[in-house]
């Protein structure tokens, strides 16, 4: 199969490794080759972070600037941070308020990209549901909703659901369902 | 079967497990430290017998590797590339001596660099060690590539390298493995003074019969596919092709790929040294022009013999320092290519515009900071306090982000906070000038290396404050246990080493303990410090300033919450986040005043200590 790439990026702290792992389990549980690249070290520590996943028969962990599928990041800085991966046409979906997003100064570069931005205010949402630190799982969510790439939002929900531990598991997939409906609602409207 | 999406630095210790290595030392440094956690996670759910040690230092890890080997066992230490620098004394002895058991050594670069001093090469420091490298392309790669390494070890009795750069040992892949068993080779050191302890007239014979191996293994490395090998069609010749190896093989294998661009030959050298010269001669010859993509220095360039021909750094085709990331790989191809009249793989910008439009945003610039809590903030503060006109000497670990604070001046090596701290005294004192100097040392790199520079400084009477910053941890690498703690990497106990003992053994004997989160406490203990540093009679004083760190001991690192607050009073001075960087306290863009924001605030209190207008208070 074609290789489908995914950046997704956001700040020390905000668990990406843990939404990489989300994403990669279900890859790997639908029987495809899944390659990853991720941030360890000094850049951790409340630096900008950043993690690649490849699900297909990639050689090289690293995504090449202008060929990701898609971005999914947790902070809008991080999004605009990274923008030169996504290809033409690719897809981006940031933690942000809808109303401020995107920034106008990218709107012409997206528009002539033909990069559609969606957000949705995942760390406000997550927060409300009461655990402030699932913007990961919520931003995961999101994207499911909009039936785009290799995983099913099906199979996303069942990895959540066989990674968190009993005490989270009711609350991670209370958001997982509030945001993909969120999500569901806003790719209706398109 | 097992299947895992395995971290390139757990696929090195799955290949380590399935080779019997059956002894692993190692210092933890980035990109390298996940590689003995792995090995201790697949020996424990295998129950294998692997014995496996953070060592002091990476040289420690080497010797303590080496006389295993001798020994007759199988036997690895691991450790990022300027760890390599530390152990390179007994790293160059090696190959001359040669081992019985097979030895890897695993040495990780860091092209970028995203988490070190340099960008050098292993692979130039495997040649002049003259001892046989490998150089993975992928995770899965790396992991076979152990085995054999292990294995060519054993054959030719010579220690073999394996080179992972960081984007193998950062990276993941899918990997299946099967049962782990262990190695029960028992050690059986054989005397032989000649060659274990050989004088420089038997250092000639070694060496004689090191280069005849290095023959053989070159004649071995012509053929020993997949890891060195060419596509060309025979009897055909090519205008242009590519010699390259490592990482950037797989870029450059995927950008073939996609742009499906056959006409190009690929020499792959995974195991570049002893360099395969029938191999490389081969493609050269059906070559009319060949680019060598490699990472991060000029080994294979330097070894292909026939320059004219030749494009990479050299030529100015390939960026000399830097990481070769696929987007960068592709412009060099794409200009090869135009230089050599062929068409490029695309027109793509590689992105070049968006990245440009991206520098114009002002985006957030988010340099790494000490973490909320972190007690080093609060030493490096009061130092400062104390002493704001000295010199700040410091090291290699989380501490090096006292930069931000104003108390990081020096940065050189492992061990340097202290032995720069003398040479500043001897370079002012010889004009009479009694400079302050402050060193700052965290409590694993002072048992890496910091000893001898302190026994140096104190035997010729340099004079200065050296605070050890004893957060009872390894942090900045991942949580590595401290050896006054005494935890060992595999749960058991070991026997906790004293700072204090070590530090007075040294001759030190001023020495003060401190906790700094005190902060009012430890501005008097540096200024009283320093008056010890400045009395004739006196000599160099030692602080160490103790308090876990808030990450690996987040139970009990902070035993009394504070919750605090700011007031009406503060008047967006910006001291607690520009200068103090806590980054728990933020600015309010609309109140224009500072605020703490909860999720990141780990209540330490010390804000309460430091606002210079006493506009934090408790809740």
């Amino acid at each position: 199969m074609k290789t489908i790439n995914f950046v997704l990026s956001g700040l020390g702290g905000q668990g990406i490794l843990f939404m990489t792992k989300i994403l990669a389990m279900t890859a790997q549980n639908k029987g495809f080759n899944i390659l990853g690249a991720e941030t360890h070290g000094m850049a951790q520590r409340g630096g900008s972070v950043v993690s690649h996943l490849r699900i297909g028969d990639a050689r090289s962990s690293l995504i090449r600037a202008g060929a990701a599928d898609f971005l999914i990041s947790l902070d809008e800085s991080e999004a605009y941070r990274y923008l030169p991966y996504l290809k033409k046409g690719g897809m981006l979906f940031a933690n942000a308020g809808a109303r401020a997003f995107p920034d106008s100064k990218v709107v012409e570069y997206l528009d002539q990209m033909q990069i559609k931005p969606r957000a949705m205010e995942a760390g406000k949402t997550a927060m409300e549901l009461g655990s402030p630190k699932s913007t990961n799982l919520a931003m995961v969510a999101f994207y499911s909703a909009f039936g785009v790439g290799p995983l099913d939002a099906d199979d996303l929900r069942a990895t959540v659901d066989s990674i968190s531990p009993g005490p989270f598991k009711k609350m991670n997939l209370k958001i997982f369902d509030t945001c993909h409906e969120f999500g569901r609602k806003m790719n209706l409207e398109d | 079967m097992k299947e895992e999406f395995l971290l390139g630095n757990g696929a090195i210790a799955l290949g380590l497990m399935e080779a019997g290595c059956q002894i692993l030392t190692s210092y933890p440094g980035t990109p390298s430290s996940e590689i003995l956690p792995e090995v201790v996670r697949f020996s424990k759910a295998a129950n294998l017998n692997t014995s496996i040690e953070w060592s002091v230092n990476e040289k420690v890890a080497f010797d303590n590797a080496f006389a295993a080997a001798i020994s007759g066992k199988r036997a690895a230490c691991c450790m990022k590339m300027v760890g390599l620098n530390v152990a390179a004394d007994s790293f160059m002895s090696s190959a001359y001596i040669g081992n019985i058991g097979g030895l890897v050594i695993i040495s990780c670069d860091d092209p970028g660099p995203h988490s070190s001093q340099t960008e050098q090469d292993s692979r130039l420091m495997a040649r002049l060690g003259k001892i046989p490298v490998f150089d993975p392309s992928s995770p899965e790669e790396a992991r076979e590539m152990i085995k054999t390494a292990f294995d060519l070890s054993e054959e030719f009795q010579v220690p073999v390298m394996v080179r992972p750069a960081i984007r193998i040992c950062h990276a993941r892949q899918n990997i299946q493995y099967g049962i782990l068993e262990s190695n029960l080779t028992k050690a059986d050191f054989k005397k032989e003074p000649t060659r274990w302890a050989s004088t420089p007239k038997f250092r000639f014979i070694q060496h004689k019969a090191l280069n005849e191996k290095h023959l053989k293994i070159s004649e071995k490395f012509n053929t020993l596919t997949p890891y060195n090998m060419h596509n060309l069609k025979s009897k055909t010749s090519y205008p242009f092709g590519v010699v390259t190896g490592g990482i950037p093989s797989s870029v450059v294998q995927d950008l073939f790929e996609e742009y499906e661009r056959i006409d190009i030959p690929i020499l792959k050298l995974g195991a570049p040294y002893p360099f395969p010269e029938k191999l490389a001669d081969e493609f050269m010859d059906a070559c009319d022009k060949v680019l060598v993509i490699e990472e991060t220095d000029t080994v294979i360039e330097y070894m292909l013999r026939d320059k004219r021909k030749t494009l990479g750094r050299l030529s100015g085709h390939v960026p000399m320092e830097g990481e070769l990331v696929p987007e960068k790989i592709e412009i060099v191809l794409n200009k090869a290519l135009g230089d050599c009249g062929l068409a490029p793989l695309s027109d793509s910008d590689n992105g070049l515009e968006a990245f440009d439009l991206v520098g114009g945003l002002e985006l957030p610039i988010r340099k790494p900071t000490l973490c909320p809590g972190c007690p080093h903030r609060a030493s490096f503060y009061s130092i400062r306090k104390a002493l704001p006109k000295a010199i700040f000497p410091s090291d290699i670990g989380c501490y090096t982000l006292g930069s931000n604070l104003g108390v990081v001046d020096t940065v050189l090596d492992m061990g340097a906070g202290i032995t720069m701290a003398s040479g500043f005294w001897n370079a002012y004192i010889q004009d009479d000038v009694k400079k302050p100097i402050v060193a700052t040392m965290g409590d694993s790199t002072f048992f890496h290396s910091g000893t001898t520079g302190l026994i140096n400084a104190v035997y010729n009477d340099s004079r200065f404050l050296l605070v050890i910053l004893d957060n009872h941890i390894t942090a900045m690498t991942g949580m590595q246990p401290s050896i006054t703690q005494g935890d060992r990497v595999d749960g058991r106990k070991g026997n906790p080493i004293s700072l204090e003992t070590i530090v007075k053994g040294c001759g030190v004997d001023y020495i003060k303990v401190l906790d700094p989160y005190d902060t009012k406490n430890m501005i008097q203990e540096v200024k009283d410090a320093y008056a010890h540093v400045n009395d004739p009679d006196g000599g160099i004083a030692v602080i160490i300033s103790r308090h876990p760190c808030v990450i690996g001991f987040k139970e009990t690192a902070i035993p009394e919450k504070i919750e605090v607050l700011v007031t009406e009073d503060c008047d967006d001075c910006g001291f607690c986040h520009l200068r103090f960087e806590c980054p728990a306290m933020v600015r309010n863009e609309e109140t224009e005043k500072t605020e703490i924001n909860p999720v990141l605030c780990v209540q330490c209190g010390v804000c309460l200590q430091i606002c210079p207008k006493d506009a934090v208070e408790k809740v």
